[in-house]
């Protein structure tokens, strides 16, 4: 027992040695997952309700409008910029250098049977996110100041009971992704091309002629991948977090346990992938088609259960799927873990199933 | 270099009986059966594709065989690998290492493996490589990596050694240095089993040899028994001004007569015993011969009596010196 604990200990600081000096191949494990942390927190990290600066052409003196121009203002949605014409203001929403123009005609909000009715707003409506902001904020100012004039109270209205009183938006929803996204990519395509180069090169059967136990290998092999990837989630926390005000409510110290398990479950997928390819280019092409599809299809970018209700129904037993799911549910939503055991249960049984595979089909030499 | 130890062999430490290796409808290897004593050098001799490497690698337990049984050190090679493997050394052919472990760190992890292992440094004093032990092995010359793999197969300071062409790709000097470094491991008193397409290589470093052809073995004994199993084992060859037709005929009747190839007076005179020989030289003294050389047959001739062909090293690049 002494001595196969030795031979995994030399066996796993090997490993280790060998990753580090691997240079090439160290920085883009960390690159890719980071490049993509940077990028998102760049489009979506921060104040996620301003949409930009808007101009107010405001030539009415009356009450409400001045109200509406200091709500705009007040609001922080937006940001207000100065234009001397109405011209000037439509050319620089045409030029998207102003997101929309709120147009305030003369005598608006005069309580006046000839005074204009209509508030009139300008944007571009290929900037969906934005002018859904700006109309719906509108047009709620609006429907207060109507019932204020009417001197009515609103009789029916929303209560809204969230599932998490934590305020997280997409970028920490991004940033999970990228831990599941880091963790499938390194040990999927590590494991995957690493074991088949082995191979290919003929180590595996030079290891395969001393006694070293092929188990002994294996375990050595994952755990040091295992420390690679604590560095990959601890830098990509580190820079959502601390560069980006990313946030995760949930317990750390879980999201890493999560985390661990899903490299395992990734280990074992690149593992039957090497069992299964002949060469190390065959192995790149599998390991490729199978990450980058459930990339998009296991909700790495974007929540899969928008999907269309049969696509879900398929996508969401992805190994990736159950894994992002409890991590979303863990960090950002500060649940149980075993609230829902489903997706444990899918998590377990692919690594079940991977690991049977790999049993079968791998050997350490032809 | 000759081969001047004396055998005295001991007990049988590899034995092999009716080995079979069919793959799909290939035959590789066909009943095969032979024995390797203990602190001698056992070469398979053979063309690419005879079943050299399938034989070495089930011996070593790399493969399995279809049918038949393997014996090292006593123990079933099937079932008591563990125990069998803690006593080989192994050598593959055209094997790689680690790509970023330097040679040191190479020969520990390997080392780390066995019950006992020997001292890195120690083994590559001994072919010259302690000055690269903190190299990776891609900085190595071809020859050096080969007696790099060589010594690898060492480190757990194995009784049995098994290389594997371990000479192939090298340019002849590099064999050279090789062929004492195996000679150096076979006096250390381990017992070697190699395999080899080279003639010169099998005659000079084995003791015994298995001729192998198509997955059989078509020839085995010791070297030099091998040898004389050849029809006309005394060569004499000679240059002259020229040759007079009576000369000729006599000279024909005594053996195989040959010219050398583009020489129209340069003969070579294969006999079958001493005998004729002897008649042999003095007609060829009678011709005031300007070159004459004796010599016995060599393993090539055997060979190519047995098999009908001559091993061809296809297009083989011949790697840098060392």
């Amino acid at each position: 027992m002494e001595k196969a604990k030795k031979q995994m200990i030399k066996l796993f600081f090997a490993n280790i040695k060998m990753m580090a000096r691997n240079k090439q191949a160290l920085f883009w494990s960390f690159m890719f997952p980071l490049m993509f942390t940077v990028i998102f927190g760049f489009f979506f990290s921060g104040d996620k309700t301003n949409v930009g600066k808007v101009a107010i052409l405001n030539n009415s003196q009356s009450q409400l409008a001045q109200q509406f121009e200091k709500t705009i203002i007040n609001s922080k949605i937006f940001d207000k910029q100065d234009f001397n014409n109405i011209d000037d203001a439509k050319n620089a929403l045409k030029k998207n250098e102003i997101t929309a123009v709120f147009e305030i005609p003369k005598n608006f909000g005069e309580i006046k049977p000839d005074s204009p009715k209509e508030l009139i707003v300008h944007y571009d409506p290929a900037n969906i996110s934005a002018s859904t902001i700006i109309l719906n904020f509108t047009n709620n100012f609006l429907t207060g100041a109507n019932f204020n004039v009417q001197n009515v109270q609103p009789i029916f209205s929303v209560k809204e009971e969230k599932t998490s009183t934590n305020n997280f938006n997409y970028y920490d929803f991004i940033l999970i992704g990228m831990l599941g996204m880091a963790l499938m990519n390194s040990s999927v395509q590590g494991i995957a091309i690493s074991i088949t180069k082995y191979r290919e090169d003929q180590i595996l059967k030079r290891l395969t002629t001393t006694p070293l136990k092929t188990w002994k290998f294996i375990l050595a092999e994952v755990f040091s991948r295992l420390i690679l990837n604590l560095c990959q989630i601890s830098l990509i926390l580190a820079i959502g977090v601390f560069g980006f005000h990313g946030h995760i409510y949930g317990s750390i110290a879980l999201i890493y346990l999560i985390s661990l398990v899903g490299a395992l479950l990734f280990q074992a997928m690149g593992f039957a992938i090497a069992s299964l390819s002949a060469t190390t280019s065959a192995a790149e092409g599998m390991a490729t088609a199978i990450t980058i599809p459930m990339m998009f299809l296991g909700g790495v970018f974007f929540p899969i259960d928008q999907l269309p209700s049969w696509l879900y129904s398929i996508v969401k037993f992805l190994p990736l799927s159950p894994l992002l799911k409890i991590m979303r549910q863990v960090g950002l939503e500060n649940t149980d873990l075993f609230v829902d055991p489903t997706n444990l249960i899918v998590i377990f049984t692919w690594i079940c199933v991977m690991l049977a595979l790999s049993l079968w089909r791998f050997r350490l030499s032809e | 270099m000759s081969k001047t130890k004396k055998l005295i062999f001991k007990r049988k430490i590899i034995e092999v009986k009716n080995l079979c290796k069919q793959y799909k409808n290939l035959i590789a290897v066909n009943k095969i059966s032979f024995y390797v004593e203990k602190n001698t050098v056992f070469g398979i001799l053979g063309e690419n594709g005879a079943g050299k490497t399938t034989t070495l690698e089930m011996i070593e337990g790399l493969r399995k065989p279809n049918s038949g049984s393997i014996k090292i050190f006593g123990y079933n090679a099937l079932n008591d690998s563990s125990k069998i493997k803690e006593k080989i050394g192994v050598q593959l052919q055209s094997s790689a290492y680690y790509k970023f472990l330097t040679l040191r760190e190479i020969l520990l992890l390997f080392g780390s493996f066995y019950q006992t292992y020997k001292d890195p440094i120690k083994l590559l004093q001994m072919v010259g490589l302690e000055n690269k032990a903190n190299t990776f092995i891609e900085k190595l010359s071809g020859g050096q990596k080969q007696r790099f793999s060589i010594v690898a197969s060492l480190v757990n300071n194995p009784e049995l050694v098994f290389l594997d062409e371990p000479t192939t790709g090298l340019d002849p000097l590099a064999r050279r240095n090789l062929w004492k470094l195996i000679t150096e491991i076979n006096n250390q008193g381990k017992t070697i089993v190699l395999t080899t397409h080279y003639l010169e290589e099998a005659e000079t470093l084995c003791d015994r040899i298995a001729i192998m052809d198509k997955g059989s073995i078509i020839a085995i004994n010791e070297t030099h028994k091998l040898i004389e199993k050849a029809e006309n084992p005394f060569k004499v060859k000679f240059l002259v001004k020229k040759i007079s037709r009576v000369a000729f005929s006599k000279l024909v009747k005594l053996g195989e007569m040959q010219n050398i190839v583009s020489k129209q007076t340069e003969f070579e005179l294969k006999c079958q015993n001493q005998d004729k020989l002897n008649q042999a030289l003095k007609i060829i003294n009678l011709l005031s011969p300007l070159q004459l050389s004796v010599s016995r047959a060599t393993l090539e001739d055997v060979f190519i009596q047995m098999t009908g062909k001559t091993i061809e090293n296809n297009g083989e690049s011949e790697k840098a010196n060392d």
